[in-house]
């Protein structure tokens, strides 16, 4: 019996050590273009660039980044579609740059165009308000729109463009949307009282912890960690979720022993807080999600296919 | 947080940022040093005739930011050493200028009047003392005017103007500077066309890359960079060449005039000269505030209204302005050193800049990301720290860092700057090419940057040659994107009202005063002939 526990722990440690191995024996055949899609300085970026400098120390990869932003990742898509599938072009994006975004942008490629590698985090998502509207609830708001206010809604994506709309549908009440570049311009907007209320993707946590900004609802179909109590999408009648989840792809047919390294290694960064990047992750996005290989790719195909519905319901 | 904490924290991310070394256990911070070292090279390129602050500022851009790279820990240092060129480029136009009556940058041409005739009779040193102790002073005001001003003017819009107004607000400004850089409104109305056509190639909300033609090249756009740097510096460099190659060059090296006398500046100097000093720094910010007009301006406005003044009150034996009188170099050096500070004024409490050295400021916080310069840097959020107030305040400590450098070591810096003079330019030219387009690969790393540069670059030579002014273009260039995002987020936020700049009074006021400027800079001077 103790002969069995024995050979089996061998074996289980020579399984694991054999993907240790697989992991570590896939070095990049040359310095790695990081794509990044996020505009430089912002927290997205950051993240990208924590992430390289820490595998640059690990590892000893090289990493060059550079900012192709736009049209919500379809330009770095667009631009990294043609480049070596070798593993040293990866991109940083968005899961809604693969869904939605590609889908919309109409450009002749899909999800199989390109390799999905791993997330590293998603967002709390909140439908935010500043305090000087008077508004606590999402109620409120709803209350403020039916009395006669003209409500300013503001989103910094076109899908969160749509998930507003549909929000004031399914409430029977009218919202001004106004579209801005980034996460921090809906901050801005919002404190500065150039809109009511909008989208904030984490970025609202120490405002609301301060008292100057209210989370009305969740952006999610989840309950948002900071005020569990505020109603979630498909609680306002929304059967969608705006959660912005980060995520790494590369051109199509990136073989499998690149994926997996790349996957991991950062994977593994990105879980420890003990490093810039993980504590980042924590502090700003509640901490890492880790989705890889046949999962995140059934993520993405879904999150697709699900564009179509989403257009179709904000456009009846 | 009220304001005190923070200008009290602006002051510690300066002086407790990262260190660059030690002195007995005191750190030096690096955004000090980088200040010192921007304001050293910025007094040299000043006395180097044929470079100007802008060059200085394109080049060591792009390169200070492959050292520091993205984070916002880099912006203090980067845009210290910029402020700092900035500083040092305006006190060090004036060596060249009295030395040997070629101004080192443009706005120094008014100081040849003075100066130069007060370095033949022998005052080469006191014209010197005197261009930078009145330079220094203008300065000093003029930032200590910014400090005040800029929170007040921001949180002002930000109180008042909404969506709709703000985007008159750009109108106007575009308007303004079309009306008044280069002197014919027509002129910078082509300019401005121009610089919002090339803006808004691959840009915009679509999906589709607007005005790129199908190329793929195109369809991210001009970066920013490549714009700025192509229309204002490599078309500079091809305008100077051209004009190297027509004249025939200077061989033998220019001697530095004798001395005789005295050369310090005396109490009782200084108490004759601070009048003028007083009224051409009060010119020089006034001017510097509005967008789009220059130091040259200013320093021919502080020159004509001292030269009134100096002829009613002057001693009989005393020279005349134009003789060689200390009057005049210090009423033209407050005047053109004034404006840098105020111009910052329109920067950093509307994002609007309004002068090449500001061009390159938001060009550098564009760059590294985590600044905005704009209304919105200005909230005194009460209980998160709002981290560009932080940046802004931290400039602010920057600027006055420059100033205790100008005040201390930067005559005797610059009076030591004579020898410039005699750097060939065929020598320079090209050496500012290549170091530019270096600078744009490095930032860049691609070779369509390259490209996109020199295409600008020969746009910004032919405009130069027709008269046209450049700096309207790279305004519009960077003024482009947030005049289009902030009218359309005005349409949607009046619930898609087309005429969303008319129905709002301010915003309507703002229309009418553009259409205004325009005609009015437009119109014939009485008595000329059609």
């Amino acid at each position: 019996m103790k002969n069995l526990f024995v050979a089996a722990a061998a074996a289980i440690s020579i399984a694991a050590s054999a993907v240790a191995v697989q992991a570590q024996d896939w070095t990049p055949p040359g310095p790695i273009k990081l794509m990044i899609a996020f505009a430089a300085g912002g927290g997205a970026d950051t993240q990208a660039r924590l992430i390289a400098t820490e595998l640059e120390n690990r590892l000893g990869w090289e990493f060059i980044p550079e900012q192709v932003t736009g049209k919500g990742g379809v330009n770095l898509l667009n631009e990294m579609k043609d480049q070596p599938n070798d593993g040293t072009v990866i991109g940083m994006i968005v899961a809604e740059s693969l869904g939605y975004n590609l889908y919309t942008a109409d450009i002749g490629l899909t999800p199989e165009n390109f390799t999905a590698i791993t997330t590293t985090a998603g967002t709390q998502m909140g439908i935010v308000a500043g305090a000087a509207t008077g508004w606590t609830s999402f109620e409120d708001m709803v209350a403020a729109a039916k009395g006669g206010q003209e409500i300013r809604f503001g989103v910094m994506s076109q899908r969160l463009g749509e998930l507003a709309y549909l929000v004031g549908k399914a409430q029977g009440i009218d919202l001004n949307i106004i579209s801005v570049k980034g996460g921090r311009a809906v901050l801005n907007g919002v404190t500065a009282g150039d809109m009511d209320v909008g989208f904030m993707a984490g970025i609202q946590a120490p405002g609301v912890k301060a008292g100057d900004l209210v989370n009305l609802a969740s952006g999610m179909a989840k309950p948002l960690d900071q005020t569990p109590d505020a109603p979630t999408l498909p609680d306002l009648g929304v059967d969608f979720d705006g959660a912005a989840i980060f995520m790494f792809a590369g051109p199509a047919g990136m073989p499998d022993d690149a994926r997996n390294a790349i996957a991991s290694a950062i994977a593994e960064v990105t879980s420890d807080p003990e490093t810039e990047v993980g504590a980042l992750i924590a502090r700003a996005f509640g901490g890492p999600l880790t989705i890889q290989g046949a999962e995140l790719d059934a993520m993405v195909a879904r999150d697709f296919a699900e564009s179509e519905a989403l257009i179709k319901a904000a456009s009846e | 947080m009220d304001v005190l904490a923070y200008i009290w924290l602006g002051i510690q991310a300066v002086f407790l940022g990262p260190e660059a070394f030690s002195i007995l256990g005191i750190p030096v911070s690096i955004t000090v040093m980088m200040v010192l070292c921007g304001f050293l090279f910025g007094i040299v390129v000043g006395a180097t005739p044929g470079l100007a602050g802008p060059f200085a500022m394109a080049i060591s851009l792009p390169i200070l930011i492959s050292i520091f790279g993205y984070s916002p820990d880099a912006l203090l240092p980067v845009m210290g050493f910029l402020i700092g060129i900035m500083k040092g480029a305006t006190i060090g136009g004036a060596v060249p200028a009295i030395l040997f009556n070629t101004p080192g940058t443009p706005d120094a041409f008014m100081t040849t009047l003075d100066g130069f005739p007060m370095a033949q009779k022998g005052q080469a040193k006191k014209a010197l003392r005197v261009a930078h102790f009145s330079s220094a002073s203008g300065d000093t005001f003029s930032d200590i005017v910014l400090f005040v001003c800029a929170p007040f003017l921001a949180i002002i819009v930000e109180a008042y103007l909404d969506l709709p107004e703000k985007t008159g607000l750009l109108i106007l400004s575009l308007s303004f500077i079309a009306a008044v850089i280069g002197g014919s409104a027509g002129k910078g109305l082509i300019s401005i066309g121009l610089g919002l056509l090339a803006v808004y190639v691959g840009t915009g909300e679509d999906f589709y890359p607007r005005l790129s033609l199908g190329a793929d090249g195109l369809s991210r756009g001009f970066p920013i960079t490549t714009a700025v740097l192509g229309v204002l510096i490599i078309g500079a460099v091809f305008k100077e060449l051209e004009e190297a190659w027509r004249n025939t060059q200077r061989t033998t090296p220019v001697q530095a005039p004798v001395e005789s006398g005295d050369q310090n500046l005396h109490w009782a100097d200084i108490k004759r000269l601070f009048p003028f000093i007083a009224r051409s720094a009060f010119i020089g910010t006034a001017i510097g505030a509005l967008p789009g007009v220059g130091s040259t301006l200013a320093a021919t406005l502080g020159y004509t209204v001292g030269r009134a003044r100096h002829q009613k009150i002057r001693a009989a034996d005393a020279p005349r302005f134009g003789e060689g009188a200390p009057e005049g170099i210090a009423a033209t050096e407050a005047a053109n050193s004034a404006v840098s500070g105020a111009n910052l004024i329109p920067v950093l409490s509307l994002g609007i800049p309004g002068n090449a050295a500001a061009v390159f400021l938001i060009l550098a916080a564009e760059s590294i990301g985590g600044f905005n310069p704009g209304p919105a840097v200005f909230r005194f959020s009460p209980d998160v720290v709002n981290p560009e107030l932080v940046i802004a305040f931290g400039l602010f400590t920057c600027m006055t860092i420059a100033n205790l450098f100008n005040w201390t070591i930067g005559g005797v810096f610059m009076r030591s700057m004579g020898f410039m003079i005699n750097i060939p330019k065929t020598l320079l030219l090209p050496a500012v090419l290549l170091l530019t387009l270096t600078a744009i690969y490095v930032q860049e790393t691609r070779i369509e940057a390259i490209w996109f540069a020199l295409g600008f670059g020969v746009l910004g030579y032919f405009m130069r040659v027709l008269g046209i002014s450049p700096l309207p273009f790279v305004i519009a260039f960077i003024l482009g994107r947030s005049l289009e995002e902030t009218a359309r987020q005005a349409y949607s936020a009046t619930g898609n009202d087309p005429f969303f700049l008319l129905n709002n009074p301010i915003a309507l006021i703002f229309v009418l005063m553009s259409v205004a400027v325009i005609l009015f800079a437009g119109r014939k001077p009485k008595g000329t002939a059609p």
